[in-house]
């Protein structure tokens, strides 16, 4: 049955690659100066931010689980780097990352150790750390300098006549997909998604998987809340907070199933892209800014309900 | 009621599920409905119960044609199944779990008389001699025990404006032990007056038990009908495998003495009620069977010895040193594998590939110099599709895919894989059909053969003694006899069952 057609999971696997065509063939018909050279960069510099938090979201829901702590975590992100760079330069970049891994490495032992269902172990942490970024920067935006300005042309320069952000978010993507898909972790987090029990009795720490994950959620959506404090040259306690939607929708759009066991960053890539195009391409098209929102709900839900696999989803909590 | 199957079909796009099959079920009458696995059994048997619609054919009661849309017009019929898988909802009362669904009739000025629905609870329960306060939560009662709440759900439906019931028994005995499964046969006797059974089982000793007639299929079709009496098991066998149960069912003869070496001691292992002062030795090379009923704590001590479950008390001694097994994790390091009863929860992963199933336990059997190594994962999976002989499309199929069988062979091969060389096997062959039992018994012995450590729990008394070199028998949590079990001198089930019970 199966061998001549393509299977469901084929179907699947390729739909948001052919959907982001159709989105940009639509977009470039409608509006022919969308798709210019300079354009594209333009959008994939505004994808790395989103892509980043998304990449490292996307552990976390391939897992089966949600962090709602993402946008909070970037926004501390990037109070610390705005924070950090006149004493330490660019150590304040790594000191952002580590502070973020702290967080997703709390949401994580709130969440396996208390046995708190992730959903609200991260809305909680969230919220812890949203009042340390306020508390930290006194409230207030946190502008880098002009003098210290050097120290953000690695995030916000170009090379080659590329903006170096797009060879940033290269390199993350680098390391997200080689870790889900080419460590024993990334194997683990996967097959947790899709049968937490077996894995457990296959002697995988499952635990311990899953306080890695949302370490590397925390560590990836700092990442992000850095680089977006680098381009806003300054770094905003509630700076991200917006992001959450579009992070999870880009994940989801992507092919990663809300209930984990399938997809993984690489999809996440294409999701990313199908958030910005439709979001910048509405923008060129000058589609209403309400209208944009219903649209870009609409899509999330569709995306949800084609990965959800029925079959093995008799009941939906 | 006399209720009539004729020539009916079920297709399901090019796959024909059921074809012209045709049988009776008369007024007191308990018929039997064997097969293998994929026979079409649980098609008719969902075709009765109005689950599913049949494609042609006629299906009528007392001659009269009828046709179902749901499970609800079935039960209007006065047709009622009980499931295989256990379907009360845990946390309701028995009385309400009974009632699921008919609460209208219990319903006064629009609330519902619990009192009224307590009294109807009892009274059904009583049909099977279940002596129980129904407002207890479902979650209070043993297996058997609800199992025999099921069965005076189905009961309930006698309340309606129907003659007569079929009850509809979907391999009800699957997780009762012999003694339970003795009063349910005992109730199905004395129920006779007031319904006919359809008993579906894949242990025919219990079919040719308590039917009076009795269905064979075989690939979707009715290939055989002949009454109970002075019919036996190696006959039933021939209709549904097309051979007969050779003598040798158990491979008996390949069975070879145990090595001298220990892999496995437990000394004094306890867990408060369910399991107290166990000690047991498993040497290599040896099957060691674990006999018992439900509640006998068999299970918890096996679950233990892998670290899935934690003992309060005693020490495991793997290969001659004291290990402390807190987490399967640790277990699996220390060379312990574990074929859970729950294969498709606890033993695959059943959406993942037969490859990622086959390395789960072991990643660094797949893993290179840059990580995971998909290549030299799928040559590994290719490997031992072919040592076992693990029927697949291929390593990428998804596991589910699989047949029972070959699933549970996947699983061991995963174990195999992991270098496991002591094997805690429960319930292996359960939901496999026979030829692929078969096939699984060989695989044990040839382990045996290799020096593998196999402590079983086998489906059926018949399995555990066939296979094992030592019985261990447990009542009340407490080992009460070990019996050698060498071949060509094999014990008798009564001797084993009287430790039991």
């Amino acid at each position: 049955m199966t061998a001549t057609f393509p299977s469901r999971g084929q179907v699947l696997s390729a739909a948001p690659t052919v959907f982001l065509i159709l989105l940009t063939a639509i977009i470039v018909l409608a509006s022919p100066g969308f798709f210019s050279g300079s354009t594209i960069l333009v959008i994939l510099a505004d994808s790395v931010v989103l892509f980043t938090l998304a990449a490292g979201l996307s552990f976390v829901i391939l897992l089966g689980s949600i962090d709602l702590s993402v946008p909070a975590v970037a926004s501390l992100g990037g109070v610390i780097v705005a924070m950090l760079i006149p004493s330490i330069g660019l150590a304040a970049y790594p000191a952002a990352i580590l502070a973020g891994a702290g967080a997703g490495l709390f949401s994580g032992l709130v969440h396996v150790l208390l046995r708190v269902p992730s959903f609200i172990a991260t809305l909680a942490t969230g919220g812890i750390v949203s009042g340390m970024a306020l508390w930290l920067s006194s409230s207030r935006t946190v502008t880098i300098a002009g003098e210290y300005r050097h120290v953000l042309d690695p995030v916000i320069g170009d090379s080659f006549g590329i903006p170096r952000i797009i060879l940033i978010g290269a390199v993350v993507c680098l390391i997200g997909v080689y870790i889900q898909r080419y460590t024993k972790f990334g194997r683990a987090i996967r097959a947790i998604g899709a049968g937490e029990s077996a894995v457990r009795a296959s002697g995988i720490h499952v635990g311990r998987q899953k306080l890695i994950a949302f370490t590397i959620a925390g560590a990836f959506a700092a990442c992000g809340g850095a680089l977006l404090a680098a381009r806003m040259t300054s770094g905003n306690p509630a700076g991200a907070e917006q992001l959450l939607l579009p992070a999870i929708a880009a994940v989801l759009v992507g092919g990663t199933a809300i209930t984990g066991g399938t997809g993984g960053v690489g999809r996440t890539v294409v999701g990313t892209l199908i958030v910005i195009v439709m979001r910048i391409g509405m923008t060129f098209m000058g589609v209403d800014v309400f209208a944009q929102q219903i649209l870009f709900g609409s899509v999330l839900i569709c995306a949800i309900a084609l990965t959800l696999d029925r079959d093995l989803l008799q009941i939906v909590k | 009621m006399s209720l009539k199957l004729e020539n009916v079909t079920k297709t399901y796009g090019p796959v024909t599920a059921l074809a012209n099959a045709t049988i009776e079920v008369h007024p007191g009458e308990v018929v039997g409905l064997v097969g293998e696995n994929g026979a079409g059994k649980s098609t008719l048997m969902r075709i009765l119960a109005g689950v599913v619609q049949p494609s042609s054919g006629a299906f009528t009661i007392d001659g009269e044609p009828v046709r179902f849309s749901g499970t609800l017009d079935a039960n209007a019929a006065g047709i009622g199944m009980v499931y295989q898988e256990q379907s009360l909802i845990l946390p309701l009362s028995i009385a309400e779990n009974m009632y699921l669904g008919q609460e209208r009739r219990f319903t006064k000025y629009g609330l519902i008389d619990h009192a009224a629905m307590r009294e109807a609870a009892r009274r059904n329960l009583e049909k099977v001699q279940l002596d129980i306060d129904p407002v207890r939560p479902a979650s209070e009662l043993t297996f058997a025990e609800r199992q025999m709440v099921e069965l005076a759900k189905a009961l309930t439906l006698e309340e309606r404006d129907v003659e007569r019931l079929v009850i509809l028994l979907d391999e009800p005995t699957s997780v009762l032990e012999q003694a339970e499964i003795d009063v349910l046969f005992a109730r199905i006797r004395a129920l006779k007056d007031r319904a006919s059974f359809i008993f579906v089982s894949h242990r025919l000793d219990e079919v040719l038990e308590i039917s009076d007639r009795i269905y064979t299929m075989k690939d979707g079709e009715v290939v055989d009908e002949r009454p109970a009496a002075g019919a036996r098991e190696s006959d039933l066998h021939e209709v549904m495998v097309g051979r007969v149960l050779e003598h040798n069912f158990y491979l008996e003869d390949e069975q070879e003495p145990p090595q001298d070496s220990v892999a496995l001691e437990l000394r004094g292992l306890g867990s408060g009620r369910a399991y107290r002062n166990i000690n047991l030795t498993l040497h290599a090379g040896e099957v060691l069977g674990i006999a018992g009923v439900i509640g006998s704590g068999r299970e918890a001590l096996a679950r233990a010895v892998f670290g899935m479950e934690r003992p309060e008390s005693g020490e495991i001694v793997i290969h001659g040193k004291v290990e402390g097994i807190p987490d399967p994790s640790v277990a699996v390091r220390k060379g312990l594998g574990f074929v859970p009863s729950e294969r498709g929860i606890e033993g695959m992963v059943p959406m993942l590939p037969v490859s990622e199933n086959i390395s789960l336990a072991n990643l660094d059997s797949i893993t290179g110099p840059f990580g995971l190594d998909r290549r030299r994962e799928t040559a590994l999976a290719r490997e031992w599709i072919e040592r076992l002989r693990i029927k697949t499309p291929g390593p990428a199929a998804p596991i589910r895919s699989l047949s029972g069988g070959n699933q549970q062979k996947a699983v061991i091969a995963k174990w195999l894989n992991a270098d496991s060389r002591i094997l805690v096997l429960d319930h292996p062959t359960r939901g496999v059909d026979v030829g692929a039992k078969h096939e699984v018994f060989s695989l044990i012995r040839e382990l045996c053969r290799e020096g593998y450590a196999i402590l079983l729990l086998a489906d059926t008394l018949a399995e555990t003694i066939g296979l094992s070199h030592r019985v261990l028998v447990m009542r009340d949590g407490e080992i009460t006899a070990d019996i050698p079990a060498p071949a060509g001198d094999k014990p008798s089930q009564t001797r084993i069952v009287e430790h039991m019970v």
